[in-house]
């Protein structure tokens, strides 16, 4: 009697070891933890955009929690489970328009309507996308999944997520990964070739006032440029579509509460699930490749190719300018659309070499340029790849 | 009052538009086989002719009460059957109906067949009986197990086709062309580049274009508004349109003497900071709606 027991109650001891995360851990998911960790630890100690690094870290901690796949329904890539649930807006790809209402709905685009040729920067900045793309097809990757990682050079996580879900879904969490985590490091990566790029002079470079801009051109702006854009490439869409449509609430000003939601909660609500289901789908089984490292160095490479291009693009575009009328290359950064980042990089910078010269409006329009360059872009290899 | 009633008709047209593009419209007859004689069979292991039906479109399209015909003169020759919950075909999906003259056997059996001696008409009309959605006619003399259909399911001409694909794709796609031809026409993603930073330039430039026009008719509208304001007050007309830069520096060196120059190096995250203080409403328990219950 007593041996049964001991004997039933060891074999139920041993089957729930059998089932910890200790019994199934292995050494990918010690590798994904610490990554988790270092995210976290990133966002709260060095501040590097903890409003996406807290979620993803935590999102890392939670998919890496080896488990015995026993059908409980637990993991993120488990049908019906919770986090697969959740996991549905990044896999089916709406939460990104979502995202880009909120940032509609937040973005002032007056610098760029008052001076509408920065425009031109954010295009110009969309080569790190297809400079990305051609070293990646040499690497051996698919069109599709070149495509896919390309747009991460476009520095904008949405985009990269809505894109990488429709052309190389089973790269999405590595390239999501690589985008949050360099537009975390913009910081980092785009002042020392910023100052490689540039003279001395150029840095010193002022630019002229902004003129102040009426509500009807921020009003008609939404509408001019969804049709414009949309026109030309309907594949960009669900992005730009909603990233106007979130402007038009914010400048009609007759909606207020509709535009404060969208910026507010719900942009909040959205980032949240976004950011831990994109952490928790790099399962170490998943995530850790050798496609992924290459991501990474792809990723990386991108983001410098992208800063490159525009700040080369200013300096270009400055032999056809007036004396008066020519552009600071310290703001040809900005055409990643890393918002607001990438444009405080540019002012940092500049208040670096001239303490009074303030980069920072001017740097907002290539910019959110670059927001609707990247979507542009990414309509595009939409429709050319899928 | 009109002014409400013409939006309220054109959101209806307009409504009514989008609707449609989700409608039986985009019904398409797709494959048809006319003699049966060692192919599909149905459930009752029946080998009989069959027409295959397909959905162009992206949304669900449901067939109730539609008819299928093979006489110009009676449209409404076989009503499919409302009630059925199969009848609806999902996107870019396929929906076979037996033409074996046995109703009784359910949805898919028609009433009528075909006649393999001559050419067969077919048509598909919408549930008014009158609205033609697509017809062909099949010729005469069909080989028998050889189906007639469109080269690629919803578009395209009607060819024999090489293989038979009932309730499938009439063309297999067995891989991605557009993939393919990236890859055999463009293996450096130099044409794709090039491409696609021309239209990236091409999009972007147009709203330059459009927006310095925009800007110009502002500052223009602006300074015109301007004077005429300071003609009939009679003061001096300010530089308008354009403010001065002296104020954006203030408000930029503000922000910088702000955020640079402050005694503490603070993060600007806003904490709540416990008081040391033995009383606060918020832990009152006097204030609190939760007391502690007495017995009186």
């Amino acid at each position: 009697m007593h041996e049964s027991l001991f004997s039933f109650l060891g074999e139920n001891l041993q089957m729930f070891l059998s089932y910890t995360g200790f019994a199934n851990i292995t050494f990918g998911h010690f590798v994904m933890i610490i990554l988790g960790l270092i995210a976290i630890y990133l966002a709260i100690a060095k501040e590097f955009e903890p409003m996406l690094l807290i979620p993803i870290g935590f999102g890392i901690l939670i998919g890496n929690i080896p488990f015995m796949d026993a059908g409980l329904q637990i993991g993120i890539y488990e049908e019906g489970s919770v986090l697969n649930i959740l996991y549905q807006g990044v896999a089916q790809g709406w939460y990104p328009p979502i995202i880009f209402l909120g940032i509609g709905a937040m973005t002032d685009f007056s610098a760029l309507i008052s001076n509408p040729k920065l425009m031109l920067i954010g295009a110009a900045a969309q080569f790190g996308i297809f400079g990305a793309y051609m070293i990646a097809l040499q690497m051996g990757f698919e069109p599709n999944q070149a495509g896919a990682i390309g747009i991460i050079g476009g520095a904008d996580g949405p985009t990269a997520i809505f894109l990488a879900s429709k052309l190389a879904p089973n790269l999405m969490g590595a390239i999501a990964i690589s985008a949050y985590s360099y537009m975390a490091l913009v910081p980092i990566i785009q002042p020392p070739f910023m100052r490689l790029l540039t003279t001395k002079k150029e840095r010193l470079i002022r630019m002229k006032s902004p003129r102040a801009v009426s509500q009807t051109e921020k009003i008609v702006f939404p509408i001019v440029g969804l049709l414009l854009t949309c026109f030309l490439v309907p594949s960009g869409l669900p992005l730009l579509g909603m990233l106007f449509f979130g402007n038009l609430l914010k400048e009609s000003g007759v909606t207020r509460r509709l535009a404060e939601t969208a910026r507010g909660p719900l942009i909040d609500t959205i980032t949240i699930l976004l950011g831990v289901t994109v952490g928790a789908s790099t399962q170490a089984t998943q995530f850790l490749t050798a496609s992924s490292i290459k991501i990474f160095a792809l990723g990386a490479l991108s983001f410098v190719i992208a800063t490159c291009a525009g700040i080369l693009f200013v300096k270009f575009f400055n032999i056809f300018l007036k004396e008066g009328n020519k552009i600071n290359p310290l703001i040809g950064n900005s055409g990643v659309s890393a918002v607001p980042d990438s444009a405080r990089i540019s002012h940092t910078v500049g208040l670096e070499y001239d303490p009074t010269n303030y980069l920072l409006m001017h740097a907002m329009g290539p910019n959110v340029a670059g927001v609707i360059g990247s979507a542009v872009a990414a309509g595009i290899l939409l429709g050319f790849l899928m | 009052m009109k002014k409400k009633l013409g939006a309220l008709v054109a959101l209806v047209l307009l409504f009514s538009v989008g609707v449609s593009a989700q409608r039986t419209t985009t019904l398409k007859l797709n494959e048809v086989l006319v003699v049966n004689n060692d192919n599909y069979q149905d459930g009752y292991g029946s080998k009989s002719p069959w027409i295959e039906i397909f959905n162009n479109s992206a949304g669900s399209v449901d067939l109730k009460g539609c008819f299928l015909t093979t006489d110009k003169n009676n449209p409404t020759m076989y009503m499919i059957p409302k009630g059925d919950v199969q009848t609806k075909v999902r996107p870019y999906q396929h929906m076979l109906f037996w033409a074996d003259a046995k109703p009784g056997r359910g949805t898919f059996h028609t009433n009528f067949t075909f006649d393999p001696t001559k050419a067969n008409y077919l048509a598909l009309y919408d549930s008014d009986g009158k609205t033609l959605i697509d017809e062909v006619t099949i010729p005469a003399s069909q080989t028998a197990d050889v189906s007639y259909g469109l080269v690629e399911d919803g578009v395209s001409n009607w060819v024999v086709l090489s293989n038979i694909t009932p309730s499938t794709n009439n063309r297999t796609l067995d891989s991605n062309e557009k993939i393919e031809n990236f890859k055999r026409n463009d293996p450096t993603g130099f044409g794709m580049t090039l491409t696609a930073m021309m239209v990236v330039f091409l999009g972007l430039f147009i709203l330059f274009a459009v927006f310095k026009l925009v800007g110009n008719i502002a500052v223009s509208i602006t300074k015109r508004n301007a004077q005429k304001q300071a003609k009939a007050t009679g003061t001096e007309v300010s530089n308008t349109g354009e403010e001065a830069g002296e104020v954006f520096a203030a408000i930029g060196m503000a922000l910088h003497e702000f955020t640079n120059n402050m005694h503490d190096d603070e993060s600007t995250i806003l904490t709540i900071r416990k008081v040391q203080r033995n009383y606060s409403p918020w832990s009152s328990k006097i204030q609190s709606l939760r007391e502690t219950p007495k017995r009186k």
